[in-house]
């Protein structure tokens, strides 16, 4: 068994899971946490994406027993509540992105990430960064548009996906 | 205007009549709904009105992207006078009045949600204004004509009066028999809204799927089933995995092997040690190759059952110009793995599930089990992706069959790999495209499809959804198979086109064959319009024409197709390409909705590089029109990857596909630059869920040829 004491959305969580357990799978069944998705389970469709420590990182292919001393964030954890969403999902939201929705908590952890680190993203750079999320719904030509949005709406006073949050470890 | 009966009859005929499925029908059967309510104003089963005055919309059609929980209570909104944000939107359950008009069952396909519910909706959402307001009337003493409803409550001059206060007296109301409908001109909602409802709930990782579906103490059951098409276990070996931590139980079920665990991982890992022999069943040693090469065979070998035939064979005159196209099979690849969540007792089964046909599973998990359709309950979800996919009802089958022989309360998941493998695809086909050229006049078109039925393998489980239980389940089969040899949707796109020619034909030979096909996005317009869209440029090239201009020569003069052609040709600066770039078209109609298509290409390194697609469709009037066009750049995504990438191959009866890596789709980095035009109709609306993905193959192939003189004639796409 595996010790795993981590922050997770700015909340401590320590259990214990079986050796090699991906942190996708101490997401949705261990913590009942369903926002990060699974879709391919090898680290090529980007539905499981969080922030370990502020970089997106693929869930289902990450040992959990690796985020030990580090701080997750999921969707979740980007907004403290609808009334006031992180500026990607107000983004997402104007832009009509989602159309399934399965894909978007991955895109949405993805873009986030891309933003943190280049606030104006030319396509070429969106593209780049985003090219890891698969939507089999197309809304690529949106997420295009949403991330360009989201940047005009400052990524300033909400989360920071940086390693701000670590003291609370 | 008279509620048309259409709406509010319940159940239907199927086969013209053949057989009547008659229902209760009388107006007061309420107590019937699964989500009957004793306190609620239920005139109908589409719209309710709690006692505290919200109104809750019955959402009898999958959400899967598309957008019908945002069209469907646009509708409804629209009647009622109110935002359509203020509707509480429900999952409905299976119910006799949700069956499709079209299909006879309730089941979301065929891009026929938005075409009848246009209708149903606002004549239900309509019945529930007419009560509340004649509630109001006697609550107020005011005449009707001083009233209106606005966002929840009845307004007047004087003031206003909610809902919930209103409730007493509307539940006491016989529900009107003929309702006014608000004439176009006055819509407030209906073309002008332009939110999508669900879209919060799936940027904050809200909306539950079915995959995220949480009931106490259920286990984790993942499938080891037969790689090869209708195989079965022969013996297993589970010791191995059930000394693995977590592990519950491993157990035979119809043929597979189900390992149950506490968590997804715990029983992923056990599956993975269980040694199983597999008996590789009636398909063995068959392949997708093999299938082609017999299909080639066919073109000459069978004559086939003729689809159409218009005009004199004798006016074919000239000379034979043909060419001769293949697809393969294709999977739906949705982003959420299939799944479902089962409980069984004594008394029935219930399921939490994403799901396009709850009417087909019943009947299905009926059959498995043994309860009756009454005994067993299925609640529907978002459904992460569906495109024809989620009509199936295998997943719920399983999750039914193994909670039943465990006891225990299951959460089927499929992996990726189940998924890619375990699918029902979209049939691979092969068609001979000829024509008579005559001195550069064409003077006929003729195609001869061979390709193996959808409908034969799904008909038995639509009979035997419909037709009486104690009918033996051969019957099913037989009724399936007379079906088949005239499957429509075998020849749809190409049979029925409004091309003219002098003389025109189109057979369809049926290939028989047990691998499990399905209906995929735009099912045989996917083929179809890549066979038919890219002759018809040959012959345009053959006989030196202008491809727009060959088209438009050779098209019905009151084509709804002509409008949409000149509007994407006009918008796509047709003719006048960006330097190095090259331009393909292609126009068809499919679902009642026409799309035409230009894409601009260039090619670079021996790689095609999609660079633009301008889009232009006529769906009728448009409830959301940014829901259209999304749903256009979303078609034309799908339909990229199927001409760029594409490709499920079988060999020894198992697919050789298993993940993204494997079977690739469009990535953002691949995506060109999509502009979406609409031709302005105040026809009827029509669906847009498929109809964008037909014209895509044909319009990009088209490009490669003009830019590099090769005709390709199979997907996916590869340069020589
Ligand atoms: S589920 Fe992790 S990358 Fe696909
Ligand atoms: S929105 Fe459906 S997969 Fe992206």
């Amino acid at each position: 068994m595996a010790d795993l004491e981590f922050t997770l959305n700015g909340q401590q969580q320590t259990l214990s899971v079986d050796d090699g357990t991906p942190l996708l799978w101490v997401l949705r069944d261990h913590l009942a946490m369903t926002g990060t998705k699974f879709g391919c389970g090898m680290g090529l469709c980007g539905a499981c994406t969080v922030h370990l420590d502020g970089s997106p990182i693929r869930s289902c292919s990450y040992p959990a027993e690796f985020v030990n001393g580090k701080a997750i964030t999921t969707i979740e954890g980007l907004a403290s509540s609808d009334e006031n969403l992180h500026p990607v999902q107000q983004a997402w939201l104007e832009m009509n992105v989602p159309q399934c929705g399965y894909c978007q908590s991955g895109q949405i952890m993805s873009a986030v990430a891309l933003l943190a680190n280049n606030s104006a993203p030319n396509d070429a750079e969106i593209d780049a960064a985003m090219a890891g999320n698969i939507c089999r719904c197309g809304t690529y030509p949106r997420i295009r548009k949403a991330i360009h949005r989201a940047s005009e709406l400052a990524v300033v006073q909400h989360y920071q996906p940086a390693n701000t949050v670590k003291e609370n470890v | 205007m008279t509620i048309s009966r259409r709406s509010f009859i319940k159940g239907g005929a199927i086969f013209g009549g053949g057989l009547a499925i008659g229902f209760n029908l009388s107006g007061c059967a309420q107590t019937e709904y699964p989500h009957f309510s004793a306190t609620d104003l239920q005139p109908n089963a589409y719209i309710q009105v709690s006692p505290s005055g919200q109104v809750i919309l019955q959402l009898y059609k999958s959400e899967m992207g598309q957008g019908v929980y945002t069209g469907m209570a646009t509708m409804a909104a629209e009647e009622l006078n109110m935002d359509p944000s203020l509707i509480i939107v429900q999952h409905a359950e299976f119910y006799p009045d949700f069956r499709d008009p079209e299909f006879y069952v309730m089941i979301t396909g065929g891009s026929s949600s938005i075409k009848y519910g246009y209708t149903i909706l606002r004549e239900a959402a309509a019945t529930v204004a007419a009560m509340l307001k004649t509630a109001a009337a006697q609550y107020l003493s005011i005449a009707e004509s001083a009233l209106n409803l606005k966002d929840g409550k009845v307004v007047y001059a004087g003031g206003e009066v909610d809902f919930a206060t209103l409730l007493p007296i509307a539940r006491g109301l016989a529900t009107p028999t003929e309702v006014t409908l608000k004439s176009p001109q006055d819509f407030q909602y209906i073309g002008r809204h332009r939110q999508r409802l669900d879209a919060l709930g799936k940027v904050t990782g809200k909306s539950e799927f079915g995959i995220d579906v949480q009931y106490p103490g259920a286990m984790t059951a993942v499938l080891l089933r037969c790689p090869h098409f209708g195989g079965k276990v022969s013996s297993f070996d589970a010791s191995n995995a059930l000394k693995m931590s977590g592990v519950k139980s491993v157990f035979e079920v119809d043929g597979a092997v189900a390992v149950l665990a506490e968590t997804y991982w715990q029983a992923r890992q056990a599956a993975g040690v269980v040694s199983v022999v597999w008996d590789k069943g009636p398909l063995a040693g068959v392949s997708s190759e093999s299938l082609r090469v017999e299909r080639h065979g066919m073109l000459t070998s069978e004559a086939g059952k003729n689809v159409e035939e218009k005009g004199e064979a004798s006016a074919a005159t000239g000379e034979l110009f043909e060419a001769v196209y293949d697809v393969p099979y294709l999977a739906h690849a949705t982003m959420e793995p299939m799944n479902a969540v089962a409980v069984a007792t004594k008394e029935g089964i219930e399921i939490w599930t994403g799901n396009q046909s709850p009417d087909i599973a019943l009947s299905e998990i009926a059959d498995a089990t043994g309860f009756k359709r009454e005994q067993i309950r299925i609640h529907n979800h978002m459904l992460g992706g569906g495109f024809g996919r989620r009509i199936m009802p295998d997943y719920l089958v399983e999750a039914a069959r193994i909670a039943q022989l465990s006891g225990k309360p299951v959460r089927l998941v499929w992996s990726r790999e189940d998924d890619m493998r375990g699918d029902f695809y979209r049939p691979n086909a092969t068609v001979a495209m000829s024509a008579m050229i005559d001195q550069s006049a064409v003077t006929s078109l003729q195609a001869k499809i061979v390709a193996p039925s959808i409908l034969g393998g799904f008909v038995q489980f639509v009979t035997n959804t419909l037709l009486p239980q104690w009918l033996p389940k051969g019957l099913h089969k037989k009724i399936g198979g007379m079906a088949s040899g005239s499957d429509p949707a075998a020849a749809e796109g190409i049979a029925h086109s409004d091309y003219e020619f002098p003389y025109m034909r189109t057979d369809y030979v049926e290939q028989k064959t047990t691998i499990p096909l399905g209906y995929w996005r735009s099912v045989g317009h996917s083929q179809n319009g890549f066979f038919i869209e890219s002759f018809i440029d040959e012959l345009a090239h053959q006989t030196t024409q202008d491809p727009v201009a060959f088209r438009l020569a050779h098209m019905a003069k009151d084509s709804r197709r002509r409008q949409v052609l000149e509007l994407a040709a006009a918008k796509a600066n047709w003719g006048n390409p960006p330097q190095g770039q090259f331009q393909g078209v292609a126009v068809h109609e499919s679902f009642s909705t026409v799309v035409a298509q230009v894409v601009n290409v260039s090619i670079a390194d021996g790689k095609i590089k999609v660079h633009k697609v301008v889009c232009a469709v006529e769906c009728g009037m448009v409830i959301n029109s940014d829901i259209v066009v999304a749903q256009m750049e979303g078609g034309i995504v799908f339909a990229l990857t199927a001409a760029l990438k594409g490709e499920i191959t079988i060999e020894d009866g198992a697919v050789q596909q298993s993940n993204f890596h494997d079977y690739e789709v469009l990535r953002i980095n691949e995506t060109p630059e999509i502009e979406v035009y609409r031709v302005d109709s105040a026809n009827a609306p029509t669906g847009v869920g498929e109809p964008g993905v037909p014209p895509l193959a044909p319009a990009l192939a088209n490009a490669v040829f003009a830019a590099t003189g090769q005709r390709l004639r199979k997907l996916p796409l590869r340069l020589a």
